[in-house]
């Protein structure tokens, strides 16, 4: 199947197969159009604003200032992120994450082992995936798999949003960050525009500091793998190992959430919780 | 093929489990999928099973009216990923959810009118894109009512 929409480029599984396609390949739909219905249904529903949503890349340009591997360094403002090209309405050009070669590798090892490294390690407290269908065609477009496996993941960890002192986003657009920040129920739903407007994504003195490395939006996004610098980012901030203008002053609870396929159409999300272990 | 609206109306891949649907088209038949046991309508139109009480389902002919849910004016086409490489050269053009009066959500085009015109909630109708001769399948896009 993949050959017949797609001129050679590998697709991410989620796209493969899925029953809905050959109902949306001929009507010209891609990625950046599916996630710009998601935002105008959110802005439709709740009142969320181009700027609110500006704000995200602001916010992410903001802490890649100050990581020298960061593919764009360069502090931008609402008024620039509204001045680039509109790619699909609502979103421009600088709503949209950047693409790039890129990895990382975690490595997970026992209780024992972490023990004798004589290092600051990271435990995984909690953790959960859940999927987001087409409900018979009855999809809402403003919300996220997040809110299931985030409710799942908290109460493995037995922690709540209040409780986490940085936030890894997978980034893929300025939308895709305020579905989230709803979801995983650091604002209510419909409140992630005013949510992120308060400059609460900045780090490391926001209320919420996320994507301290500037994320997928100004960092890194290496194809579909951009949850991983997620999961790097955050191991950094609870070792204390983050660029020191971005690093927290007492990191101990960490939350990275990954999203893939499209929020515009179905989708896997996945949560996990770190904490910051005693030596 | 281009339709009269500017767009490209490119041939789906008829599967088998959606052969019905697309031969209906041909004839300006919007069909969607509907269980008779608890009267739900759902799509896309390719079970064989009600997604809601398993009951034996089939194909229906909707009214083919709606009202536009959401949209998204394509400003930059040519995206290769899924459909965009065909409509290239047709931006912009309106891609929509069209909520459909029996239900369910579809994605399409929203065409015959100004794309800045274009509203959540607008009434639309369904208007049938040739891809090819009379027998052929034809792409079920929507124009205000």
């Amino acid at each position: 199947m993949a050959g017949k929409f797609s001129a050679g480029l590998p697709m991410p599984s989620a796209f493969h197969d899925a029953p809905e396609l050959g109902f949306e390949i001929p009507f010209g739909t891609s990625i950046v159009p599916e996630y710009a219905l998601a935002a105008r249904r959110h802005m439709y529903e709740f009142g969320t604003t181009a700027r609110q949503l500006a704000e995200v890349k602001v916010a992410a340009s903001m802490n890649a200032r100050h990581n020298p591997n960061a593919v764009l360094r360069k502090t931008v403002t609402v008024e620039q992120v509204l001045d680039s090209p509109m790619i699909a309405d609502p979103l421009h050009k600088f709503d949209c994450c950047i693409n790039t070669d890129g990895g990382g590798a975690l490595v997970v090892v026992s209780e024992d082992v972490a023990r004798s490294l004589g290092r600051q390690c990271v435990a995984v407290r909690g953790h959960a995936t859940a999927v987001k269908a087409s409900f018979g065609g009855r999809n809402d477009l403003t919300c996220t798999a997040a809110a299931q496996s985030g409710a799942r993941a908290y109460e493995m960890a037995g922690v709540g949003p209040r409780d986490i002192d940085y936030v890894g986003l997978y980034d893929s657009f300025t939308i895709t960050v305020i579905e989230q920040v709803e979801d995983l129920g650091f604002c209510e739903k419909g409140k992630g525009g005013p949510f992120v407007e308060s400059g609460a994504l900045r780090s490391p003195h926001g209320s919420l500091p996320t994507n301290s490395d500037g994320g997928g939006l100004c960092n890194n996004h290496p194809g579909a793998r951009g949850g991983m610098p997620k999961m790097v980012e955050a191991v950094r901030q609870l070792r204390g190992e983050a660029t020191p203008e971005v690093q927290l002053r007492d990191c101990e609870i960490a939350l990275v959430n990954g999203i893939g396929g499209s929020i515009g159409t179905r989708m896997g999300s996945g949560t996990v919780i770190l904490g910051r272990e005693v030596v | 093929m281009s339709t009269p609206h500017g767009l490209p109306a490119p041939a789906p891949v008829v599967a088998p489990h959606s052969a019905e649907f697309w031969a209906a088209t041909a004839h300006e038949r919007l069909l969607v999928g509907h269980c008779p046991a608890c009267d739900q309508w759902f799509w896309p139109p390719t079970r064989s099973f009600c997604p809601r009480c398993g009951g034996v389902a089939s194909l229906r002919e909707a009214d083919g009216t709606g009202a536009v849910y959401s949209y998204t004016i394509v400003r930059v086409g040519g995206a290769i990923a899924l459909g965009g490489g065909p409509y290239k050269d047709a931006v912009p053009y309106v891609l929509a959810y069209v909520e459909l009066t029996e239900g369910p959500t579809v994605l399409t085009n929203i065409v015959g009118i100004d794309p800045d015109d274009v509203t959540i909630g607008l009434p639309v109708r369904v208007v049938f894109a040739r891809t090819g001769g009379p027998e052929e399948p034809a792409l079920p896009r929507f124009q205000p009512a």
